[in-house]
């Protein structure tokens, strides 16, 4: 028997398993990234380094949103020693139960991890990393544990930052932080579990500008989670850098000062500045605290108790009630009864009462008349003149005709839509154009007799607070506006492009001087309905409303700017349920312009009044 | 003198320096992974890198008394050597148990295990048995005689228990199959007990070794793969295989290929008998995965569980999987060039995240330092160890020599083979050192001494002239 070849097999084996290994480390090392990844996840740790959340400011530069430290008590399984839950629970102030509890819902809240290599899937929670028991203490709460924290091997404490609001009001505009869900992390790898993201308002709208940019350090570290030296000499590491500070148009002292006026009441105040667009401030009664929801704990306590409040106070009534003008309509009604040229700053009506209700009054015998004793039959017979031009035989089509040019009139106001700005959660408000009165009554099915009531601001038509004070500032400005808008300036960029364009109505300047005279009569003539916001050494224009309720008293309210010749301050007032627009309405309209003109009140009595009134407010207690 | 001539003159140099050059990369790994920034010197005895380097000199010296020791007493005194190695190797089964094996034998911190050296006294007296047989004239006794020199010390080893070294003593199987040891005596007894059959001998029986090692092989291939889900893509057809339709087609693939190699290189005569080898072989092989799959699936749990354990398909209290998963994220994390030397994030011992990363896990430090490049330097530097061997063995005179050189040669492939395998994934987690590389002072001695007697063997080859 030949046994040479016997060698050549033993070579043969010898070299095909080398081959065959070194197939397999080209494919783990060079090929296959898989190894790599999980390399780094196991050894090194990114540790992210999460910088302050930017600050923000007001536009006289008072820091009205800011950080504070808070403390999280940490605990590490694998250090704990001979844990006395009883002991540790009354320290903490819980039950042991709720201490045996917790630890289960950290593990459990970490999830598991699917190996795809050995198809295995193992717990996320390992006993030699740190996890929060308790999150978000304040100095007071964290001072009381951590002296006897030695005790308890395995916890220790570490600084966190969370959000303060030193002036505590705007909270509807500012907004809250909570913590990512998990859909949120996937969408965006910027969040780790834990973190806070913006859930409303400017903190949800800027969030992206105000995360900042968070440091990334690169460490080695051992089996037990021990740091033990930075990857490659800090070579890729980065810094964490706070977002630059948010500068606003709002005026915090103003906000401040609304929310108190506005206190025990239902309804809002929205206040522009006119030459810049710029919202110096934006009040939905009743109003709350921010710091409320600040941190897991109070926003679990106290979100609820919001959400239930029968007073609606997380209800942002400036952007989402859609209230029908009422009487503000108005004012734009004649600006566009004017431009179309169906009737002059000249042109009378008498106030015949069997076309529409109407209080007592001389008739008007121009528009600043019409303006100054609100005449219902005057709107009804100028808009019937703008609706039905007599341009088309059938009255029907005519009237189509004429809504469509109205419709434009009005969409030129902003209205109908919402404005595409950082203001968030708005409605759209509701503006009929032929088309929906196409779908109501059928084509050609309806004339200006069917849909008068559009003409007094009733009936189909609906409009948010912000949108009112627009058209405010609209006239203030003499027929343009800037889009509304809160942030000023992120850094020093100034404010947005889109911030920056000016949009015109389609009325001529011209016109808006009658309207305005008209609104100079209603605040300050013997028999203008809005005397109550008449101030001795401000020029007011203003315009009051009553916006009726079906389901209850009416809803008191107030636009106007001032001072009338250089206009700083559009408003728009809206208190609900509290009757006639001129009792309560047009005094806190008159508050809120002097307090942001003069910085202080010249009628204490008035200011005290307004602020004891409980309207339609149910009381907690 | 004779003798100092022959100790410079004889020696087989680039086996040698070969072997120098893989201790010299050993230490420089152990000193990467176990580097201490307190103890920076390689001369700190306190460190393990002081430690290795005592060891590799040590080793060294004894590989020069070795050497210094007429080649011929091995032969003469096998038996001797080996039943000493027995009785060491009873011994250590009531020594306390390290581990939870009783492998150590020793005082204080100095310990051995007789399993290593027992390597060394069974590859002698095997060589010494076999080289004494006329190959022609075999018997069943002969057969016996030379198995149970391996089985009764695995036997030993497997009381310990010592699954390692257990399976690295099959590779003495491999120098049976070389040396033309043929299990047809006892197999032939039963064919022939079959009426009418009367076979001088068998092609199974002859081929008993490799047959078996391709029937565990391909059973563990099986069983491994078992729960893995193939996704093929071949010209558009998507192919899903389970673990052991999956083999079956990796075996088809194998047979159109040799198929083909066959049509283009063998002469026709050969080409016949090579085609029903191989489709028998396809058969059979295919019909085996399909029974190995189909068999483990009817076994009760947990026999399941305690295969499974074995091979490293679960989990176990042991985490052997866990120094699995964790030693192939550090091998595979090396990627083409390496980290860089001392740059191991993984593998360090500091960093401990793969336990035993200085003796049975070098190789992930090794392979994450210095990335494929660095691996394919070692795997060629011990495929040069090995054929070196080969050739050594092949131009003995005596039959002791070469047989012991192939012992040699298997002992080091099989530790190459199972220890890197159990860094990729490729073979189940049975703690045995990667030789002349891996920390640890027995088994640097206990290799050294193999390599030193067949440098010493060679050295002298022609003073014998058997």
């Amino acid at each position: 028997m030949n046994l040479d070849g016997r060698r050549n097999v033993i070579l043969v084996f010898i070299v095909l398993v080398i081959g065959i290994y070194i197939f397999r480390l080209f494919y783990m090392q060079v090929l296959d990234d898989t190894w790599t990844l999980r390399a780094q996840e196991i050894a090194e740790k990114r540790k992210e380094i999460f910088p302050p959340r930017g600050v923000i400011f007001d536009r006289n530069g008072k820091k009205i949103v800011t950080n504070q430290t808070y403390y999280n008590l940490m605990m590490v399984e694998d250090s704990i020693v001979d844990l006395d839950t009883a002991a540790f629970a009354k320290l903490i102030g819980w039950t042991p139960k709720e201490v045996r509890q917790r630890f289960k819902d950290i593990v459990d809240g970490e999830g598991t991890y699917y190996n795809k290599i050995t198809g295995k899937r193992t717990p996320n929670y390992q006993k030699i990393r740190a996890y929060p028991f308790l999150k978000e203490l304040t100095l007071e709460e964290m001072s009381k544990i951590a002296p006897h924290l030695a005790n308890y091997k395995g916890f220790y404490e570490e600084a966190t930052s969370a959000r303060n609001y030193p002036f505590k009001c705007a909270a509807n505009i500012l907004g809250y932080l909570s913590e990512v869900t998990r859909e949120e992390i996937e969408e965006d790898h910027f969040y780790k579990p834990s973190n806070n993201i913006g859930r409303a308002g400017i903190e949800r709208f800027y969030e992206k500008e105000l995360r900042g940019v968070k440091g990334i350090k690169y460490i080695v570290t051992s089996a037990l989670n021990n740091a033990i030296e930075s990857y490659a000499d800090g070579k890729y590491d980065t810094t964490a850098r706070q977002a630059e500070p948010l500068k606003m148009g709002m005026d915090v002292v103003l906000q401040a000062y609304g929310e108190q006026l506005m206190q025990k009441k239902k309804g809002c105040i929205v206040a522009i500045e006119p030459a810049t667009g710029e919202i110096l401030s934006m009040i939905s009664a009743p109003s709350y605290d921010p710091n409320l929801l600040v941190g897991k704990r109070n926003i679990s306590t106290n979100y609820p108790k919001l959400a239930v409040d029968p007073n609606l106070p997380l209800f942002p009534r400036p952007l989402q009630a859609e209230y029908p003008p009422g009487s503000i309509f108005k004012l734009v009604q004649s600006l566009i009864a004017m431009q179309e040229g169906v009737i002059t700053a000249n042109t009378g009506f008498p106030c015949d009462k069997s076309l529409v209700g109407c209080h007592n009054h001389p008739s008007a015998r121009n528009i600043a008349e019409a303006i100054q004793y609100s005449c219902n039959p005057y709107y009804y017979m100028a808009v019937r003149r703008i609706i039905q031009q007599g341009v088309k035989k059938n009255n029907f089509a005519d009237a189509e005709y004429g809504l469509s040019k109205w419709y434009r009139y009005i969409r030129s106001f902003g209205l109908g839509d919402v404005f595409e700005t950082d203001v968030s959660g708005q409605r759209p408000g509701l503006i009929p154009n032929p088309a929906f009165y196409d779908k109501w009554y059928g084509h050609h099915a309806w004339a200006f007799s069917t849909i008068r009531s559009i003409s007094i601001g009733q009936g189909e038509v609906k409009l948010t607070p912000l949108q009112m004070a627009n058209i405010v500032a609209i006239i203030a400005n003499k027929g343009w506006y800037y889009t509304p808008h809160f942030v000023r300036s992120i850094g020093h960029s100034g404010p947005k492009p889109e911030f920056k364009k000016r949009h015109w109505t389609m009325i001529n300047y011209k016109y808006f001087d009658p309207v305005i005279e008209g609104m100079r009569r209603v605040v300050n003539e013997p028999g203008g309905t809005g005397k109550m916001a008449r101030l001795d050494d401000i020029l007011v224009c203003g315009k009051t409303g009553t916006v009726q309720n079906p389901h209850g008293e009416d809803h008191s309210v107030f636009f106007a700017f001032a001072p009338m010749h250089k206009p700083k301050i559009a408003v728009a007032v809206f208190v609900e349920n509290a009757g006639w627009g001129g009792t309560w309405a047009a005094p806190i309209t008159s508050l809120i312009i002097e307090k942001y003109l003069k910085g202080k009140v010249s009628d204490p009595d008035k200011e005290k009044r307004i602020i004891e009134a409980q309207i339609a407010y149910k009381s907690n207690n | 003198m004779r003798k100092e001539e022959s100790l410079t003159e004889n020696l087989d140099w680039p086996l040698f320096g070969a072997i120098i050059t893989m201790l010299i990369m050993g230490l420089a790994t152990v000193y990467s992974v176990a580097y201490n920034e307190e103890a920076p010197s390689l001369f700190d005895f306190s460190e393990k890198y002081g430690r290795q380097l005592f060891w590799i000199v040590f080793s060294l010296f004894l590989g020069l008394l070795v050497f210094l020791i007429d080649a011929d007493i091995y032969r003469r005194f096998a038996v001797p050597i080996y039943i000493s190695t027995l009785v060491l190797l009873v011994i250590v089964l009531f020594m306390p148990a390290v581990h939870g094996a009783h492998a150590w034998i020793g005082i204080g911190s100095f310990g051995v295990q007789p399993a290593e050296f027992a390597k060394i006294s069974t590859s002698l007296l095997l060589a010494k048995y076999i080289s004494g047989l006329t190959v022609k004239q075999q018997t069943t006794t002969t057969v016996l005689s030379a198995s149970s020199i391996l089985l009764i010390p695995m036997a030993l080893i497997l009381l310990q228990p010592d699954a390692g070294t257990f399976v690295v003593f099959t590779s003495f199987l491999f120098v049976m199959y070389r040396e033309g040891l043929t299990f047809d005596p006892i197999l032939l007894k039963f064919v022939n007990a079959i009426p009418g059959v009367r076979y001088k001998e068998t092609w199974v029986g002859s081929h008993f070794i490799p047959i078996l090692f391709a029937l565990v092989f391909l059973s563990i291939i099986t069983l491994l793969l078992d729960s893995v889900v193939f996704h093929l893509n071949l010209f558009g057809f998507a192919l899903e295989l389970s673990g052991s339709s999956g083999v079956i087609f990796g075996l088809l693939v194998i047979y159109l290929i040799s198929w083909v190699l066959l049509q283009r290189f063998s002469t026709k005569r050969e080409r016949s008998r090579m085609m029903v080898v191989l489709t028998l072989g396809l058969l059979l092989a295919s019909v085996l995965s399909f029974t190995v799959d189909k068999g483990f699936g009817m076994l009760k749990p947990h026999q399941k569980d305690r295969i499974e354990l074995f091979l490293g398909l679960r989990e176990d209290p042991n985490g052997d999987d866990y120094n699995r998963n964790r030693a192939m994220a550090a091998v595979g994390s090396g990627g083409f060039l390496g980290k860089g030397y001392r740059e191991a994030s993984v593998s360090s011992v500091r960093s401990n995240h793969v336990p035993e990363s200085e003796t049975d896990f070098i190789f992930c430090p090794f392979a994450e330092e210095w990335g494929f490049v660095g691996v394919i330097v070692l795997f060629l530097l011990y495929l040069f160890v090995l054929f070196r061997i080969i050739i050594i063995a092949e131009r003995q005179r005596s039959a002791f020599n070469r047989i012991y050189a192939y012992c040699v040669a298997m002992i080091l492939f099989y530790h190459f083979a199972i220890n890197i395998g159990m860094n990729i994934g490729f073979a189940p987690v049975i703690g045995i050192p990667l030789p002349f590389f891996s920390y640890g002072g027995s088994s640097m001695m206990s290799f050294s001494v193999m390599l030193f007697i067949l440098l010493k063997l060679d050295a002298q080859r022609k003073d014998v002239l058997r």
